[in-house]
C-alpha cells in the first residue's frame, strides 16, 4: 500500500535549513505506517534535500560551504534576464541557487521500522531552502506495511475526498485523465469538496461515499473551470506547474475540460438527488455567466465594486455556495439549515476571492506577482487604489490600457500606498466573521471546528 | 416552431447569436423527438460540442466561454426536468465527444449520440 501526502512548507530566508524529521515521523504515526519507506521528493527546482546533524554551528559552516561553492551575484548566465525568453520582470536571479542544488538531493528515501525513522544517532532530514524566502511543497510518498488498529480514527474527509478523485481520474482515458491527474495532484486546498463533505453530515441521510462522490465531483467541476479559464487567459503556470494548455495544446485543454464537466455532472446525476442535481447545474451556470462577465468587463478595467461583486459572486462565491448547499441537500439536513449553509457558502467563497486577490501582491502564492493586472482581472484592491484622492489618478491612467511590464511594479507600489490591501484584508476578515455567524442558529452535529478551520484558512492566507 | 410559443426565450439569454447562427436549426430537429427543454438542451449541448471539439482548431476564447454557457444551461434544463436517464446520457454523449476529440476512442458525431439518448429515453 501507498500513502500519498504533500508537505507544506513556508521559508523565511534566503539560505535555511529545515529540519522536517519531526514532521515526517509525524506522517508515518499519522499515517500508521509501521514498515516500510518515506520516499521524499522536492517540488521545486532550488530547494534541495539532505541528511545531516542539526547542530546551529555546522548549519552555519554548510551555509558557508555552499556559499564558497556557488557564490552569489558572481556572474551566472542565468541571472541575464535579457537573454531569456518568456520571463517576466520580476524573475529571480538565482544562477547561484541552480548551482547550489547540484549539491544537495532533489529526492530522498528514509526507512522506517518499528514505526519509526530508521535515522542515525545525529541524523537529521533536511529540506534545504536555495532562494527563499517562499512557499515550498514536498511530496512525500509512504509505501509498506500500514496498521491496522481497531481504534484507528475513520479515514479523514479529505482522504475520502483525495481517494475519490485518484478513483475517478483512474478510470477514463488517457488523453484527458493523465493533464486533469497532473493538475489535481499538483495540489488545490480543496475548500469546496471539504465544504461539501462536512455539510453532508447535517442531517438523517449522511452517507460518507456519497458525500465523497459528490465532493469529488464538484472538485473536477472546478478544476474544469480552470483548464478553460488558463486558456482564455493565456496563462503560462498554475500552482508552478505548466498549465494543460500550455502543456498539451489548446485543443486538448478544451477537450480536457468539457469532458471533466460533463463526467461531473453524471456523478452527481447518478447520485440521484434532484436537488442536488439542480444546485450544481445552477451554480455552473453562474459560473459560465460570470466568466463572460470577467472578459466582458475587462474593457472598463479595473471597474467598481458593484461590478467586481456580480462577478466574484458568479465567478468563486456561486460554488462555494452551492457545495455547502448541495452537501446539506445530499445529508438530507433542513431547509433552513441548508439556507444557512449557503450564505455561509457564499460569504466565504467571497472572502476567498479578496484573499486570492491580495496574493497578486505577495511572492509566497505560487504565481508571479502582478499577474491579475496583466491579465486584467478584476480585483478589488485596484478598485481600491483608484478610490484614492491623491494617488488614484494615476492608478486609474496607468490601468486605461494594457499595463506595460515596465510599469506593473509601479501600479503595485501605488495600491501599496493607498492601503487598499489592508483595506481588502479587513474586508475579507469581516465576511469570515459574517460567514461565521449565519451558523450560530444551526445545529451543526460536531463539525462546527471543522467549518470554522476552513473558514479562518480562506483568509489566513494574507497574514 | 417559435421560442414563445414553446416558452423558451428566457432560457437564450446571452446565447441570441448562437441561436441564430445555428442553434435555431438544431433546436428545430430537436423538437421533433422532444419536448421545449429537452430539445432545447439537446441543441445546446450539439452547438457547444461544435464549436469546442468539432471545428477543426480550438475556439477562440469568446466562443469557447459561449460554448461553456450552451453546455450550463443544457445541464440546468435537464436538472429541471429531474429525468435522470436523460441528465446520464446527455453527459455519458458529451465526454464520448470530448475524450474522441482529445484523440482518445473516435465516437459519432454529437447529433447521432443524442439521437441515441433522446430515442433511450422515450
Amino acid at each position: 500500500m501507498i500513502a500519498a501526502r504533500r508537505l507544506d512548507l513556508p521559508t523565511t530566508t534566503a539560505t535555511e535549513f529545515v529540519d522536517i524529521t519531526r514532521r515526517l515521523q509525524d506522517e508515518v504515526t499519522a499515517a500508521g505506517l509501521v514498515a516500510g519507506r518515506v520516499h521524499l521528493q522536492s517540488l521545486h527546482t532550488t530547494l534541495g534535500l539532505t541528511l545531516n546533524e542539526n547542530e546551529p554551528l555546522l548549519m552555519r559552516d554548510l551555509q558557508a560551504a555552499l556559499e564558497r561553492l556557488a557564490p552569489t551575484g558572481t556572474g551566472y548566465e542565468h541571472d541575464d534576464l535579457l537573454r531569456r525568453n518568456g520571463i517576466g520582470a520580476d524573475e529571480p536571479r538565482n544562477g547561484h541557487a541552480h548551482c547550489r542544488a547540484l549539491f544537495l538531493l532533489p529526492a530522498c528515501t528514509v526507512l522506517v521500522e518499528g514505526g519509526r525513522l530508521v535515522l542515525g544517532r545525529w541524523q537529521s532530514v533536511f529540506a534545504v531552502e536555495l532562494d527563499g524566502p517562499r512557499q515550498r511543497q514536498l511530496a512525500l510518498q509512504l509505501e509498506g506495511e500500514f496498521a491496522r488498529r481497531a481504534d484507528a480514527p475513520a479515514p479523514s474527509d479529505r482522504d475520502l475526498v483525495e481517494l475519490e478523485l485518484a478513483r475517478q481520474l483512474l478510470v477514463d482515458p488517457a488523453e484527458v485523465a493523465l493533464p486533469m491527474r497532473r493538475l489535481v495532484e499538483a495540489g488545490g486546498k480543496r475548500l469546496r469538496p471539504l465544504l461539501s463533505m462536512l455539510s453532508a453530515r447535517m442531517g438523517p441521510g449522511r452517507d460518507p461515499l456519497r458525500a465523497a462522490a459528490l465532493a469529488a465531483a464538484i472538485e473536477l467541476i472546478h478544476h474544469a473551470t480552470l483548464v478553460h479559464d488558463d486558456y482564455v487567459d493565456e496563462a503560462a503556470t498554475r500552482r508552478g506547474r505548466p498549465t494543460v494548455a500550455a502543456q498539451e495544446g489548446a485543443g486538448s485543454a478544451v477537450a480536457v475540460g468539457v469532458y471533466y464537466f460533463a463526467k461531473a455532472t453524471r456523478i452527481i446525476a447518478e447520485l440521484g438527488n434532484p436537488d442536488v442535481t439542480f444546485t450544481i447545474a445552477d451554480a455552473v451556470e453562474a459560473v459560465c455567466l460570470s466568466q463572460m462577465d470577467d472578459v466582458r468587463l475587462r474593457g472598463s478595467y479595473p471597474g467598481d465594486y458593484a461590478m467586481y461583486l456580480r462577478v466574484i459572486r458568479g465567478k468563486t462565491a456561486a460554488l462555494f455556495a452551492a457545495s455547502c448547499r448541495a452537501g446539506a441537500q445530499l445529508g438530507g439536513a433542513r431547509p433552513d439549515a441548508v439556507e444557512r449553509l449557503a450564505r455561509f457558502g457564499d460569504l466565504l467563497g467571497i472572502a476567498f476571492q479578496m484573499a486570492d486577490d491580495l496574493l497578486d501582491y505577495s511572492d509566497s502564492s505560487g504565481k508571479p506577482r502582478g499577474q491579475d493586472i496583466r491579465q486584467r482581472v478584476v480585483s478589488l484592491p485596484l478598485i481600491y487604489a483608484t478610490e484614492d484622492e491623491r494617488l488614484g489618478p494615476r492608478v486609474r491612467e496607468l490601468l486605461a490600457g494594457p499595463v506595460p511590464e515596465e510599469l506593473i511594479q509601479e501600479v503595485q507600489d501605488l495600491v501599496v500606498a493607498t492601503g487598499a490591501l489592508e483595506r481588502v484584508g479587513e474586508e475579507a476578515r469581516g465576511l469570515v466573521a459574517a460567514a461565521l455567524r449565519e451558523l450560530d442558529q444551526v445545529d451543526l452535529d460536531g463539525v462546527r471546528p471543522a467549518l470554522t478551520d476552513i473558514a479562518l484558512a480562506t483568509v489566513d492566507r494574507i497574514r | 416552431m417559435s421560442v414563445a410559443v414553446d416558452g423558451i426565450d428566457a432560457h437564450l439569454d446571452g446565447l441570441e447569436r448562437v441561436w441564430e447562427g445555428g442553434m435555431r436549426d438544431a433546436y428545430g430537429f430537436y423538437r421533433a423527438r422532444a419536448v421545449p427543454a429537452v430539445a432545447l438542451a439537446a441543441a445546446m449541448v450539439e452547438t457547444a460540442l461544435d464549436m469546442q471539439t468539432r471545428s477543426g482548431a480550438p475556439p477562440a476564447p469568446p466562443q469557447l466561454l459561449l460554448a461553456d454557457l450552451c453546455l450550463a444551461r443544457a445541464s440546468r434544463l435537464l436538472a429541471e426536468t429531474r429525468d435522470q436517464r436523460l441528465q446520464v446520457g446527455f453527459a455519458r454523449a458529451v465526454e464520448r465527444a470530448a475524450s474522441a476529440a482529445a484523440g482518445a476512442a473516435p465516437a459519432d458525431p454529437p447529433r447521432a449520440l443524442l439521437v441515441a439518448v433522446l430515442a433511450e429515453a422515450a
